[in-house]
């Protein structure tokens, strides 16, 4: 079988870094870019840890490109940890791929359209704020046709908000481009808070991480020792999530995954900014709301592709030996 | 003389659209780019066709079309209730020989904004007669190219005056608010012709027929254009005739002389249902913001018809292409 083409749209970030080191560490995945937004960080940071990762993960053969500085209509607003801003040298390396180019929400649309031309549509998998997406979809009818699915990590529904009372960081920080997304027609795959706080990694998962052998693995068990996201008065119990992570483990493993076909919108205003709410009686639903997750599996093959990254699976010369940017 | 000022039309044609190309098309004084259309007064297949059809019948066929947002960014399309079937009015053009451009508007937008900016000049100038849906988008995706904008001079809004298509609001502001928004946040230099300026240059019959009169090649298409200008609303209008919306813009461009403008802030609702695409002019510096904005509060009206009589008449000199 042919390896499923994604483009992954991001904001780096700890858990966007997961993602995409599984992502670059699994051959049933051809990467066909990186593509970043502001979001948890500012778009320069997130352009700078995008080429980091990738870099780590030995492929410079995948392009990296910044895309929206600001969100669509409201005011921007960062992650909870922003203040790390690009990730330290000291936890990450210096090593990173230099980004492409091109605009990243014209690289979308360009691949997109092609997509559609040659009826070979891609996946997109959305784990920041849906900026870039909803602008390339606004460029042309023809990048909706040209985009199989989006899966993307965003929402909440019965879980409390985390960026505010009642909404999920990547959908507060730029409701209007959700709304977008939501209503394009695409096939949406989405894994709000309620999912992906079910499944939490410890201490013994980031100590495996750091074992792994892979510069990603211990890159990323860096970043969790330094930016620890435990939190038992919240979860009930200790470890943090990797929100972003599971869209690139539904990929690759969706029977690990439960979930309800709904229609979904956002809230675009007032105190409830941000807020998704579902339909599940809607009679032509469009978005599968992810609910469950079998989260021994999920964790065995994130620390599987964790330790994948930047050891199997590379075409290209190794990266990571570029002198890193001044920042 | 030579063309020194560069610019780039965003349009909708639209019957008034049209006018405004047709009098561009023949001044000296600009370099005109390209031409941009976008789903407004009428879809966007139908705006972009137009710009081609009114392209051909000015004989200006080398002027890259590149056809733009097929909708607004957030609200489902409106469309314009005063442009006949077609767009076009009564006029009947050949079904147009010149295509449009394969790169989308938005993407023309930033790659000759963009190439101003690492040229270092000129900048362009850019004269939006539609709704902003192309401009937003541009400045989102690059918001660099603001560096490369001489100047937007744009038709659109309604401070002192009510508005057209809503209550409050002018059609291309109601048609996209999220747009404009963007466009109002960004910073640019910005001359902003809106209803206030608009309506007070009315044509009445009578110059309706001295435009078609002096229109030489062109005045079996201009009387098709013209065909329904009659808003015959004489308490709305003063008058009968009806408001010479954007070729206001065209005007401004070449005789700025006769239009005062005061600066502004300009904010745009885009939330209520009542008030949505409502402009809203900071004269006073209330809101602590800066001003945005040079708004047209006065034009010489006479002023206007003549320089588009003196304009059409160009038509008539050249002869058949």
């Amino acid at each position: 079988m042919s390896p499923t083409r994604i483009i992954i749209d991001c904001d780096p970030g700890v858990d966007d870094a997961a993602a995409i080191l599984m992502a670059l560490g699994s051959p049933e995945l051809d990467v066909l870019g990186v593509t970043t937004v502001a979001g948890n960080v500012t778009l320069s940071a997130t352009l700078t840890n995008a080429c980091r990762i990738v870099g780590l993960a030995r492929r410079p053969d995948v392009p990296v490109m910044a895309g929206a500085r600001a969100p669509l209509l409201r005011d921007q607003i960062f992650g909870k940890y922003a203040e790390i801003g690009a990730f330290p040298a000291h936890l990450v390396g210096m090593g990173r791929v230099e980004p492409a180019a091109e605009n990243a929400v014209r690289f979308i649309a360009r691949m997109a359209w092609a997509a559609a031309r040659t009826q070979s549509p891609l996946t997109i998998c959305a784990i920041g704020p849906l900026t870039n997406i909803a602008l390339a979809l606004r460029l042309h009818p023809e990048v909706a046709r040209g985009i199989r699915r989006i899966v993307c990590m965003g929402g909440t529904f019965q879980a409390p908000g985390h960026a505010s009372r009642w909404a999920e960081f990547n959908m507060l920080a730029d409701p209007h481009a959700a709304a977008i997304v939501f209503d394009s027609g695409v096939p949406l795959v989405l894994f709000p808070l309620d999912v992906t706080t079910k499944a939490l990694f410890t201490e013994r998962h980031v100590a495996a991480f750091r074992a792994s052998g892979s510069e990603g693995g211990r890159a990323l068990a860096n970043l969790l020792t330094e930016y620890d996201r435990s939190d038992p008065a919240r979860y009930g119990r200790l470890g943090g999530p990797l929100h972003d992570a599971m869209t690139v483990a539904w990929l690759l493993r969706p029977g690990l995954f439960t979930g309800r076909p709904a229609r979904v919108e956002v809230q675009l205003t007032g105190p409830a900014n941000g807020q998704t709410f579902a339909d599940f009686a809607a009679p032509s639903p469009r978005v599968a709301v992810m609910t469950g997750v079998d989260e021994p599996g999920y964790i065995a093959l994130v620390s599987e592709r964790i330790a994948a990254a930047g050891r199997a699976g590379h075409r290209g010369p190794g990266a990571g030996t570029q002198k890193g940017k001044a920042e | 003389m030579t063309a020194s000022l560069p610019v780039i039309f965003d349009c909708d044609p639209g019957i008034d659209d049209s006018i405004a190309l047709l009098g561009a098309f023949v001044a000296p004084e600009l370099d005109i780019r390209a031409i941009l259309t976008v789903c407004g007064n009428q879809p966007l297949e139908r705006t972009l066709r137009n710009a081609l059809q009114i392209c051909e019948l000015a004989g200006r066929d080398g002027i890259p079309v590149h056809p733009g947002a097929p909708r607004p960014l957030c609200r489902e399309p409106i469309h314009g209730l005063f442009h006949g079937e077609t767009g076009l009015g009564a006029a009947r053009l050949p079904e147009p020989q010149k295509r449009p451009e394969p790169t989308g508007a938005v993407e023309a937008l930033i790659d000759h904004l963009g190439r101003a900016v690492r040229e270092g000049g000129p900048r362009i100038t850019l004269c939006c007669l539609g709704p902003l849906t192309n401009l937003a988008l541009a400045l989102r995706i690059a918001p660099d190219i603001a560096g490369g904008i001489e100047r937007v001079v744009m038709m659109g809004g309604a401070f002192h005056a009510p508005g057209n298509r809503s209550l409050t609001s002018e059609f291309n502001m109601l048609a996209d608010p999220h747009a404009a928004a963007v466009v109002f946040a960004a910073g640019l230099p910005m001359t902003v012709l809106g209803l206030d300026a608009t309506h007070q240059v009315i044509l009445r019959p009578e110059h309706v027929a001295r435009f078609v009169g002096a229109s030489g090649r062109i005045s079996a298409a201009m009387a098709g254009l013209m065909a329904s200008w009659d808003r015959n609303d004489p308490k709305r209008y003063g008058t009968r005739g009806g408001p010479l919306h954007d070729p206001l813009v065209t005007a401004f461009l070449l005789r700025p002389d006769l239009f005062e403008t005061r600066p502004a802030r300009i904010f745009v609702e885009t939330e209520s249902p009542l008030c949505l695409g409502q402009t809203v002019a900071d004269w006073y510096g209330q809101s602590g913001a800066p001003a945005n904005a040079d708004i047209v509060l006065k034009v010489d009206a006479e002023g206007v018809i003549d320089l588009y009589l003196g304009l059409l008449t160009q038509y008539e000199m050249r002869g058949a292409a």
